[in-house]
């Protein structure tokens, strides 16, 4: 089973080195500054079945206009990466999203806060994120750094686009 | 009855055509129903006529609303145009709820039939229609076949006049086909490594297949990745047409892509396809869609439902054109071979290992002490015969590793001795086993002994080498030394006598060794080495020498050197040296011995080295004077500040005049230490200021008083402050350097901080913060001002100075002030003392004081709070302090008691029915209210509260209530008088007891005076 997810987020939230130590990968990063997208792959394996999430690595822009909603076309799950330390960013995912349900309708999705391991410079209050959650959405704190939940939040996602 | 009623005709007419109607059968059914209701109708009608308009009637009325309805209907049907409009409303929902299959089925003739017409008619209409979906697809295959027929061009011309050109004429002759498809089909050499087929929207893999040998990366990302590119290009490009990249080219390898509805495949080729297989492919992707479009458009990622395309995609795969030579004699080639490799590796083997043998003999060639006399190969086996040298290498272990079999190998050597140096040098090692100070070896093919050895050895040395003179190598033994006993004397000897020779002032004149002793004579300096003691050490044995010595005297510079040292006593400030040969006195002297000096060298200058006194400074007392004078001028001069205008001696006097800075060294001082006699100098001095910046530095220094935090230095001639400092400060280095400006050095202070406010705020924080250090009960634990604001930290008693109030008056601001105090219990005595104070609350009776950290508890207490200090007492010693309440006396509880006794036997006595007491109560009343007031103290001081209640009493005579009533009154008037007479109303309680606590039980009619009173009862708190 492969499924098509498109990861997307602004400027250095760190999406690329989020998925480097957990993915297949066979093209290098100048793809992202050339083409716009990289593709990696990470497998998913449940006991009944095994799920290849072929992630394409959108180019982080802080200027939505010049996302390539075009890439997002057959996707069935996105990644929304923000960075903790930018509370900004946060809203540039959440724009993303829009522009691309907009497009091609709504689809599931998980939302990672990254660089949890910076801690001190953390600017997201947890009773926003905890707001989030109460909507139902599927949020992990996440560090590309210790790696920290970012397995766990593949598995959700797997798990909801399998469904 | 008429049928006249309409509506009854209206039904006939409607119903005329309805000829299912058995109007007999109905007619006899509601006669039936007639005769049920009653019987005597059936008598009266046997039946009913069907013509009877009464039936009608009752059929339009059961059923007219259903026949006016049908008739509506069917005259709908029966209208062509409005049954059109009618199934026009509802034909595509119908057709869109049509099973897809059996409509397409159903429509299929009927549509083609009107595509049909409609060309017929106007085919320029179905043209515009499809235009746009067929005008890319016809350019692509334009653009195909001119690509093809370009390709068929080029390889035929390139191949047009070659050798092959015209084997392929040939071919093409023979087969029938044409020439450029001969050419095509050997020259483009091909072959299709993988097929991908992608999900067009999602860009997933569906299926992909690779041909044998061929690897790539992960076909998933690879397809992604694929489709990635595309977007890239479209959006890139703006690019709207529906097909995407159709080739992309890198060097060996192209990627064709076809692009279906749901689906593009993209073949992967290694080499120089055709162009027909765009057709091939393009097929395979038509096929595919064809059989499986609905899974393909349904794709969701999971390609199970897709599994019978890879056998589909595995046709492209098998796709290849490789240069194949048909024809080629293989079977000729093979026979060929088949003799040419036995043969060939005969061959091969049999030269090999000729060239083995070959290396090997030239390698025994070259071995010393093995001559190859003869040898020669036949039939395979190897014969070599020759002479070696018994110690030359052994010729069949030369064999091993020369992959030469040694089975067939014969050898047969003759030993001899060969007269290689290096052989005889083998030889004569083991003949003559030299001594270990002996090394023997081959310098230029002689043989050589070195080192030493005695006598004996060299005397067999000496046959070995006139043996070998006869042919064999030269064996030089001369660098042997002999080293027997005789020799060693001998030689002791010369290394004593060649040591006497080079000694200064000794002459060897004769010497000689006969029978074991030593005759040695000559000349000697008495100042020479003595030459007995010289012995000591040579091994020369002492009573074997036998010297004769002349003394003389020597004139060599050296000992010419030690008689003048000795006959003319230099002084100190002399030294005497020998340079070539020359004998040198430097240094100082005074005159007189620069005399002696002087005859002495005159003496020498017959025969004798020369003697040159000529660097001897004569520094007789004068010249020295007048020299240290000059050289304290000279200093004088070079001092800064110090301008020395005229110098001058005369008569032994010295005068000197000039101009001198305050701050610059002072001249009578630089005196000392000159051995210029003070007295004989004459100065006069002009003082001047300096404009030297050392000096201007000391002046500014001395009056500007800079703070520690300035600093002055001088910076290329100008003067430079560094550093923080209060403005005021500023403003008199402002002045100086103001002043500084007519012709003085420049004064820089630009590059001191104006610190005053800060300063100020920062003294002020120390003198608060020493403030506070210095209150007892806080401790200040971490201070700091930063950034203008001030952090004090540390711990304060809760008894201690508020660190708030102490900070009124000290200048600083409060705002900026930000303490963090942590409460903690002081453990210094005067803390303890207040905390004790504010706990116990001891009585007025007790004092507490503080001698050498030790708190002592002095006076009078109850015993209940000595109990309670005690405790305390306990828990200070936990803390380390001791409290001492042994001097503590109880407050003695008789006094006290007797106190309350006293009181209690008092009455205050009424008359009869008054509420006042009689004039002759009032000394009672007095003594009363001073008892009372001494009691109250004493129980103050021992720590309780005395409360006196007053109760009064009536009589018995006289109603019950009145005696109440006079009881209370009796009391309140004491309570009154008692106030009067200063005892504090607090501790007074008032109560009326009635008749019930008599003093006595009264019998009279009168009732007892006894009774008629106020009582007084003393209660402690």
């Amino acid at each position: 089973m492969q499924k098509k997810i498109c990861m997307l987020g602004g400027f250095a939230v760190g999406k690329t080195s989020l998925v480097r130590r957990f993915v297949q990968s066979i093209f290098s990063e100048t793809y992202l500054t050339t083409v716009g997208v990289k593709i990696d792959k990470k497998s998913v394996a449940f006991p009944d079945k095994t799920v290849d999430l072929i992630l394409w690595d959108l180019a982080g822009e802080d200027d939505i206009g010049s996302f390539r909603v075009s890439y997002v076309r057959g996707a069935s799950g996105l990644v929304l990466v923000v960075d903790g330390t930018r509370a900004a960013t946060l809203a540039v995912a959440l724009t993303l999203r829009e522009r691309a349900e907009a497009e091609f309708g709504p689809m599931p999705f998980v939302l990672l806060f990254n660089k949890s391991d910076l801690a001190d410079r953390w600017a997201i209050p947890d009773s926003e994120i905890n707001e989030l959650r109460q909507l139902g959405w599927q949020i992990y704190l996440t560090s590309a750094l210790s790696g920290e939940h970012v397995d766990d939040a593949f598995r959700q996602l797997a798990s909801m686009v399998t469904k | 009855m008429t049928s006249t009623v309409d509506p009854i005709s209206l039904a006939q007419k409607a119903a005329s055509n309805d000829t299912e109607i058995d109007r007999e059968a109905l007619a006899s059914l509601l006669v039936e129903i007639a005769r049920n209701v009653d019987p005597d109708y059936r008598a009266r009608f046997d039946g009913v006529p069907t013509a009877d308009p009464r039936m009608a009637t009752l059929r339009q009325l059961l059923v007219g609303r259903e026949i006016s309805e049908l008739s509506r209907v069917t005259h709908l049907l029966d209208e062509p145009e409005q049954l059109a409009s009618a199934v026009g409303g509802v034909l595509p929902s119908a057709a869109a709820r049509a099973p897809y299959a059996q409509l397409g089925e159903a429509l299929a003739p009927a549509v083609e039939r009107a595509v049909q017409r409609s060309i017929q008619k106007s085919p320029r209409t179905l043209t515009d229609i499809l235009y746009p979906v067929f005008l890319p697809a016809i350019r692509k295959s334009i653009g195909e076949k001119i690509d093809q027929t370009f390709q068929s061009l080029n390889e035929t011309l390139r191949h047009i006049f070659t050798w092959h050109g015209l084997k392929w004429r040939f071919e093409a002759w023979r087969t029938g086909a044409s020439f450029s498809e001969v050419v095509l089909k050997h020259s483009l050499v091909y072959r299709v490594e993988h097929v991908f087929l992608i999900n067009r929207n999602s860009g997933l893999l569906i299926a992909h297949v690779t041909a044998d040998n061929a690897t790539s990366e992960d076909p998933q990302l690879i397809s992604s990745m694929l489709s990635a590119i595309q977007d890239f290009v479209k959006d890139s490009f703006n690019e709207k047409e529906q097909s995407g990249l159709d080739t992309i080219r890198f060097g060996e390898l192209r990627l064709w892509s076809e692009v279906g509805p749901f689906a593009t495949l993209v073949a992967v080729i290694r080499g120089n396809p055709p162009e027909e297989l765009h057709e091939i492919i393009r097929d395979v992707l038509f096929r595919i869609h064809d059989e499986c479009s609905q899974a393909l458009e349904q794709f969701d990622g999971d390609s199970s439902q897709l599994a019978g395309i890879e056998s589909q995609l595995q046709t492209c795969v098998e796709l290849k054109q490789e240069d194949s030579s048909q024809g080629f004699p293989w079977l000729v080639v093979a026979a060929v071979l088949l003799v040419l490799i036995p043969a060939g590796g005969w061959f091969l083997l049999s030269w090999q290992s000729g060239q083995r043998w070959q290396a090997y003999v030239s390698r025994l060639s070259t071995q010393p002490g093995i001559i190859v006399a003869e040898q020669k190969v036949r039939d395979g086996q190897f014969y070599i015969a020759g002479l070696r040298d018994p110690l030359a290498a052994d010729p069949q272990s030369l064999l091993s590793g020369t992959q030469v079999d040694p089975a067939r190998v014969h050898s047969q050597w003759q030993f001899y001795q060969s007269l290689e140096p290096e052989f005889v040098l083998k030889r004569l090692t083991a003949s003559l086993a030299p001594p270990k100070s002996v090394r023997l070896s081959i310098v230029n093919d002689r043989i050589v002994a070195e080192g030493e050895a005695p006598d004996t050895w060299i005397d067999r040395a000496h046959a070995a080498a006139r043996q070998l003179s006869a042919g064999g190598p030269v064996f030089d033994i001369s660098k042997v030394r002999d080293v027997s006993p005789e020799a060693r004397a001998a030689e002791h000897w010369q290394a004593y006598v060649s040591r006497l020779s080079t000694q200064p002032g000794i002459i060897v004149a004769e010497q000689k060794v006969r029978d074991g002793q030593f005759y040695i004579a000559g000349l000697r300096d008495p100042l020479a080495a003595d030459p007995l003691s010289l012995l000591s050490g040579t091994q020369v044995d002492p009573a074997r020498v036998h010297s004769q010595w002349q003394f003389y005297q020597s004139l060599e510079p050296e000992f010419v050197l030690k008689r003048l040292t000795a006959s003319l006593a230099p002084p100190d400030s002399v030294r005497l040296s020998i340079v070539n040969d020359r004998i040198i006195a430097e240094g100082e002297a005074p005159d007189t011995w620069i005399d002696r000096a002087r005859a002495t060298a005159r003496q020498l200058s017959a025969g004798g080295p020369v003697f040159d006194i000529s660097r001897v400074r004569d520094v007789s007392p004068e010249a020295r004077e007048a020299e240290r004078w000059q050289a304290y001028v000279s200093r004088l001069s070079t001092q800064p500040g110090i301008i020395v205008a005229e110098q001058k001696v005369r008569d032994g006097q010295f005068y000197i005049a000039g101009l001198r800075d305050p701050l610059a060294a002072d001249p009578q001082a630089l005196l000392s230490g000159t051995q210029i006699d003070p007295a004989r100098v004459h100065s006069q001095w002009q003082f001047y200021q300096s404009l030297d910046p050392e000096f201007v530095l000391k002046r500014l220094t001395a009056s500007l008083a800079p703070p520690k935090s300035v600093r002055l230095s001088i910076v290329e001639d100008r003067i430079v402050a560094e550093g923080e400092a209060p403005d005021t400060w500023i403003d008199r280095a402002r002045v100086a350097a103001r002043q500084l400006e007519a012709g003085g050095p420049v004064f820089d202070f630009s590059k001191v901080r104006d610190v005053s406010p800060e300063a100020r705020a920062a003294e002020h924080w120390q003198t608060y913060v020493s403030r506070l250090e210095a209150q007892p009960g806080i401790i200040v634990a971490q201070q700091r001002a930063s950034g203008g604001h001030f952090y004090i930290s540390g711990l304060r008693d809760p008894q201690a100075a508020d660190p708030q109030a102490l900070l009124s008056g000290t200048g600083v601001d409060p705002v900026r002030v930000h303490s963090q105090w942590q409460f903690y219990q002081s453990l210094d005595p005067k803390f303890v003392v207040k905390r004790l104070m504010a706990s116990l609350a001891p009585p007025d009776s007790v004092r507490f004081s503080i001698i050498k950290d030790r708190i002592v508890v002095v006076g009078e207490a109850p015993a209940a709070w000595i109990d309670r200090a005690r405790v305390a007492a306990q828990q200070l010693a936990a803390d380390g302090l001791s409290l001492e309440i042994s001097e503590l006396r109880e407050l003695t509880p008789q006094k006290l008691t007797h106190l309350r006794e006293a009181i209690q036997a008092v009455d205050i006595l009424f008359d009869s029915g008054k509420a006042v007491p009689g004039p002759e109560q009032l000394p009672v009343l007095d003594k009363l209210a001073n008892q009372l007031k001494e009691l109250a103290k004493d129980a103050r001081k021992a720590g309780v509260t005395a409360q006196f209640m007053l109760t009064g009493h009536s009589d018995a005579v006289g109603r019950e209530t009145a005696n109440a009533s006079i009881s209370a009154a009796r009391a309140e008037t004491v309570r009154a008088l008692l106030k009067k007479r200063g005892v504090a109303p607090e501790s007074l309680l008032v109560r009326g007891a009635g008749t019930f606590e008599p003093a006595e039980t009264e019998n009279s009619r009168t009732g007892s005076s006894a009774n008629r009173r106020v009582s007084v009862t003393v209660n402690f708190h």
